[in-house]
């Protein structure tokens, strides 16, 4: 087996790290007074969330976690029993099923919200999935109502941005009234600090698999460097992390070190991870000798990568633009054709594979689209389906034949380009 | 004389074809795969070596392909079906630009030139438009699935479809029996509608001319026929087309060219 | 084959319905294109579901067409190798109507913010349409604060300048304040229709009021008032007693379409329709918009976001859709709720499970069905309503 999935200090270091923030839950479920938040991962805010000392909860990492052990199909199932249809996103499914379960999981007890901060940036399932969840537990939701990226340049125009500032400021009130004190400015711009920094080493890190060969896999690694990016943010452990993640990532850079013995195919990948077959799906690159250098998925939470960094001096603005122009799902799906064509030319990568999951439709509507685009432009271009939650929609031969036929004729061209050099 | 052997292990039947340095078919033979897939490789190898007359250490190479290729014990690589229905239509037909694959439960399209893989789509996750969809139509009517393409072609106002579905097309097809229709003409209807859906796959890797059909549905008359008519094009079918998966992997065995996946 | 604006004087109820029917189920936009070339400098908007602000497109010299999919009539040979077999019929057929030519004549597309697919389909309009203008509305989703209105306003605008780019036309605020009084009339003569179906259903069933309000995705604004106006009439001399049959609203249907057999189907089953959420979009508020405010555009976003029905792709958090929906079946007199969802519609799935919640809990009897607008056989769907229409009058 050439599989040798990354397994360095910072993995220790984010098993540990994640440990302590589900303690903290826990503790939150079992009464420390801490309040805690849920919010999603798009853009996420939290920077404002730590600057009150409230604990940020993503129902979204909660269900990848139940996936990825093997724990979403019963919690699935009770929704679909309440009358969630197969056809409804998965996620939210898995986490509605446990929150009637009792909010019990094998990582944490998960408290209950004292603030439903509904961060609405392009996914229209996250103001469906808030809304049940302030009707099942009686916490009022709050929309952070984000305009959608629509004008051609990409950017959002002013006015998109004094609406979202309005908000802010709502939201903060919001927060004063549930902690009971005031927006501590200093607080606010310590944290957006640690954030810019993190953010820095993030996109630093990201930039190291434009090294051949890439010294981890940029889409089954990075998840591991995802959960603290979103739990951790804009705190000094946070920082810490990414500190550790750069030296060691560097570090095996220097060396020309990377996830496996060979570097063969250097691909691109777009679309969630399918999680409760994460491993399984791994090795049907890992045998190929196929490292994925950049991913679209990993950019849900914000698009470092491209420049973006927290202000201190304008913690609010920059908050504002992080939600509003700085991640995938607030920027339109054409907007994903340009991030995948830079990857693929920045970061060298001979092919596409698009991980098409039906719970998302924010990310699957249209791939075909995108598959026609890529093929259009001489990129081989590979399109498969599965889900991000749901184990039941997972064909593991059909998928490994696809996945197989695709590198067996990248293989080919590639001994073919060889030849005529 | 040296032979080489393809073995291709679907998830119904296991086939095997022998060719020989010339890269003539020496023999073949198809079993049904059953609970044992790894059995079902073995037989049908021995099955084919028997039928030939040839020793079993005169195969100098052997490849595995389709569902079971890894189960393919005394296989030297495995090699999927896609990338060896190329193959194996372009050892049949030269000219082939695209192969129409259509099985029990895929339907792919594969762009070919020189018989390797430019592009090739499959049907989604849904089963619709597949053999599959065809066998539950048949069994509806209580006909088997080697006479309703014959039927169909009878068909002079085929009905119909409102959906491609597997799991609705039973009562879709009772309602229209109910309704007094001919079953010609709800065959007709059926066979429209799949061959409608797989143009529909085909068109996304390119319609280039010459098509060769491959797949247990080729032997299907009034599916070739159906798809002629809506590609305005004449489609290639051999006798041997569900036997395209292991030719291709015997060609492979005979150049052991291509290079494997890491073990 | 004649079309309603060529008849005359006194046909019959009947007559103006289906021509209206005729209208809607041939494909292509005729009239429409009828619209664009009688006048030099017209242009043609293609609004997708759920509300489009009409008014804005009519102000800026534009007719502005509903979308409504492609029924059960066309065949998907291109569409689907862009969007997969888990993304709903309505926008798959709205690209097969790009990618067969039948939105040639159409100069913009809307799009707005219901729903993942319907944003996304957006953008591969915008890519595989370069000469076609696309737009899309990102209406608020915090109704409720007074920035909601400031933001909606600001967005009609943004709208209303790039339409001006396609017409040469700013609507100015008078001929915004004049669509708005005509499209108020539309709204006022459907908001008649529907009151007189809930109250003496007999007099008009669904299966005639739906094409006579369809009608209206497809013309001018003018030639639907004649037409509902006469139709309203005819409506008003029929007699007769209502049957003995189930008051059901329907609810979920509010993006793609059911066939109009479908309907049809859901009535013969035994059920008066008294209240629905088909086309939605084309009598979205309660009352008529300000039609002499003095800003026009604040005054179609406050109807938005003050003054519109619950649906599905609006999330407003001062109301409880399920709720609302449980209020709409008393207000109706409704011995059952009908949530008749399309295949795959995400934002209908997701409200089922809360409607069911709140009418079992208020002891409203429903079912839940399916449908796909291109539906042909209607069988299965029969037989559940059949079955539940018994189980409501032998109970």
């Amino acid at each position: 087996m050439t599989e040798l999935q990354y397994q360095g200090h910072l993995h220790q270091l984010q098993k540990q790290l994640m440990a302590n923030y589900y303690a903290a839950l826990t503790a939150s479920a079992e009464g420390s007074g801490e309040p805690a938040a849920y919010l999603l991962i798009g853009g996420n805010p939290v920077e404002l969330l730590r600057a009150f000392d409230i604990l940020p909860v993503f129902p979204e990492v909660n269900a990848l976690q139940l996936a990825v052990k093997k724990q979403s199909l019963p919690h699935i199932q009770a929704a679909e029993f309440m009358g969630y249809s197969s056809d409804n996103c998965a996620y939210v499914k898995a986490d509605i099923g446990q929150y009637f379960a009792g909010r019990k999981t094998p990582f944490a007890t998960i408290p209950e919200p004292s603030l439903l901060l509904c961060n609405y940036v392009g996914c229209n399932v996250y103001l469906d999935w808030f809304g049940h969840l302030s009707e099942y537990s009686g916490c009022p939701a709050f929309q952070l109502d984000i305009p959608f990226i629509r004008s051609k340049s990409g950017f959002p125009s002013k006015d998109d941005v004094d609406y979202v500032m309005r908000q802010l400021q709502r939201l903060i009130e919001r927060c004063e009234e549930i902690t009971g004190r005031q927006l501590d400015e200093d607080r606010l711009r310590e944290c957006v600090r640690l954030s810019s920094l993190t953010g820095e080493l993030w996109s630093k890190i990201k930039h190291l698999t434009k090294h051949t060969p890439a010294p981890y896999d940029a889409y089954f690694d990075s998840v591991t460097m995802m959960a603290p990016l979103y739990c951790l943010r804009g705190t000094p452990e946070g920082l810490v992390f990414f500190e550790t993640a750069y030296a060691e990532m560097a570090e095996r850079v220097a060396a020309n070190r990377g996830p496996l013995e060979t570097e063969r195919f250097r691909y691109v990948i777009e679309g969630p991870p399918p999680w409760p077959h994460l491993r399984t799906f791994r090795d049907m690159f890992s045998r190929w000798n196929a490292v994925a250098v950049a991913s679209t998925y990993s950019t849900v939470g914000g698009l470092w990568e491209f420049g973006f960094r927290h202000d201190p001096d304008h913690p609010l603005e920059s908050i504002a633009c992080h939600l509003l122009e700085w991640n995938l799902t607030n920027r339109n799906f054409l907007q994903r054709y340009e991030q995948i064509e830079r990857y693929l030319d920045e970061w060298h990568a001979s092919a596409l594979i698009i991980h098409s999951v039906k719970s998302c439709r924010l990310f699957s509507a249209g791939q075909g689209d995108m598959r026609e685009y890529f093929t259009k432009l001489g990129v081989p271009t590979l399109l498969i389906e599965s889900d991000l939650e749901d184990p039941r929609y997972f064909s593991e031969a059909q998928m490994r034949t696809r996945i197989d036929a695709f590198f067996e004729s990248l293989g080919h061209r590639a001994l073919v380009q060889e030849a005529s050099a | 004389m040296k032979y080489f052997a393809g073995v291709d292990v679907g998830s119904t039947q296991a086939k095997c074809i022998i060719v020989d340095e010339q890269r003539t078919i020496s023999a073949r033979a198809l079993v049904e795969t059953g609970a044992n897939v790894a059995r079902a490789a073995d037989r049908c190898f021995a099955a084919a070596l028997e039928a030939g007359g040839i020793a079993r250490e005169s195969i100098a190479c052997a490849v595995g392909t389709g569902y079971g290729r890894f189960k393919v014990s005394f296989g030297d690589l495995q090699i999927t079906e896609i990338t060896c229905h190329a193959k194996g239509a372009s050892l049949l037909f030269p000219q082939t630009r695209t192969v129409i694959d259509m099985g029990g439960q895929d339907a792919k399209a594969i762009s070919v030139r020189d018989g390797e893989v430019v592009d090739f789509v499959m049907n989604d996750k849904c089963a619709a438009g597949t053999g599959r969809f065809l066998s539950t139509a048949a069994e509806t009517l209580g006909l088997g699935l080697e006479e309703i393409g014959e039927i169909s072609l009878r068909a002079r106002n085929p009905v119909r479809l409102s959906t491609v579905c597997t799991v609705f097309v039973e009562s879709d097809i009772m309602a229209y029996v109910a309704q007094g229709k001919k079953i010609e003409d709800i065959l007709g209807g059926i066979h429209s509608a799949i061959a409608a859906r797989t143009i529909a796959l085909v068109r996304r890797v390119g319609l280039e001319p010459q098509f060769t059909f491959t797949g247990g549905v080729s032997l299907n008359v009034g599916m070739v026929k159906m798809m002629e008519e809506k590609l305005g094009q004449p489609l290639n079918v051999s006798a041997d087309s569900h036997y395209m998966g292991a030719i291709g992997a015997a060609l492979f065995a005979s150049e052991h060219a291509l290079v494997p996946a890491g073990n | 084959m004649h079309h309603v604006d060529t008849l005359i004087g006194n046909e019959s109820l009947e007559e103006i319905v289906e021509s209206c029917v005729q209208t809607i189920e041939t494909p292509g936009f005729a009239d429409a294109q009828a619209w664009k070339a009688e006048a030099p400098g017209r242009a043609i908007a293609g609004c997708f579901p759920v509300y489009s602000p009409v008014e804005v497109f009519d102000a800026a010299g534009m007719l502005a067409v509903g979308l409504a999919g492609g029924g059960n009539r066309m065949e998907i040979a291109h569409a689907d190798s862009r969007f997969q077999s888990f993304v709903c019929s309505i926008v798959k057929s709205t690209l097969e109507q790009g990618m067969t030519g039948m939105l040639a004549e159409f100069d913009a597309l809307v799009f707005h913010s219901i729903c993942d697919p319907a944003r996304n389909l957006a953008s591969v309009y915008q890519r595989n349409f370069p000469d076609k203008r696309v737009e899309y509305i990102h209406f608020p989703q915090n109704l409720g604060v007074p920035e909601a209105i400031v933001f909606l306003t600001g967005e009609y605008a943004r709208v209303a300048t790039s339409m001006s780019e396609l017409t040469g036309k700013y609507p100015s605020a008078d001929a915004l304040r004049g669509s708005i009084a005509v499209y108020n009339e539309v709204r006022a003569l459907i908001r008649r229709l529907y009151a007189i179906r809930s109250e003496a259903p007999h007099r008009l069933s669904a299966r005639e009021l739906y094409p006579l309000v369809r009608y209206g995705n497809l013309v001018a604004p003018e030639i639907h008032i004649d037409v509902l106006t006469r139709a309203l009439a005819g409506v008003l001399q029929r007699e007769g007693r209502p049957r003995d049959r189930v008051r059901a609203i329907l609810a979920g249907s509010f993006c793609e379409q059911p066939p109009l057999d479908l309907i049809a189907a859901i009535e013969d089953a035994g059920c008066y329709l008294v209240d629905d959420d088909f086309l939605i979009g084309r009598r979205f508020f309660y009352a008529d918009v300000d039609a002499s405010a003095e800003d026009p555009y604040r005054a179609l976003a406050q109807a938005y976001v003050d003054g519109s029905v619950p649906v599905a792709v609006k999330h407003d958090l001062r109301i409880s859709k399920s709720e609302a929906l449980v209020a709409r079946a008393r207000a109706h007199k409704a011995d059952a709720v009908i949530v008749l969802c399309a295949k795959f519609c995400e934002p209908a799935l997701f409200e089922y499970p809360l409607y069911r919640r709140a009418l079992q809990a208020a002891e409203i009897p429903h079912i839940f069905l399916e449908f796909e607008e291109k539906m042909w056989m209607f069988e299965r769907t029969k037989t559940e309503i059949e079955t539940f229409v018994e189980s409501l009058l032998f109970a």
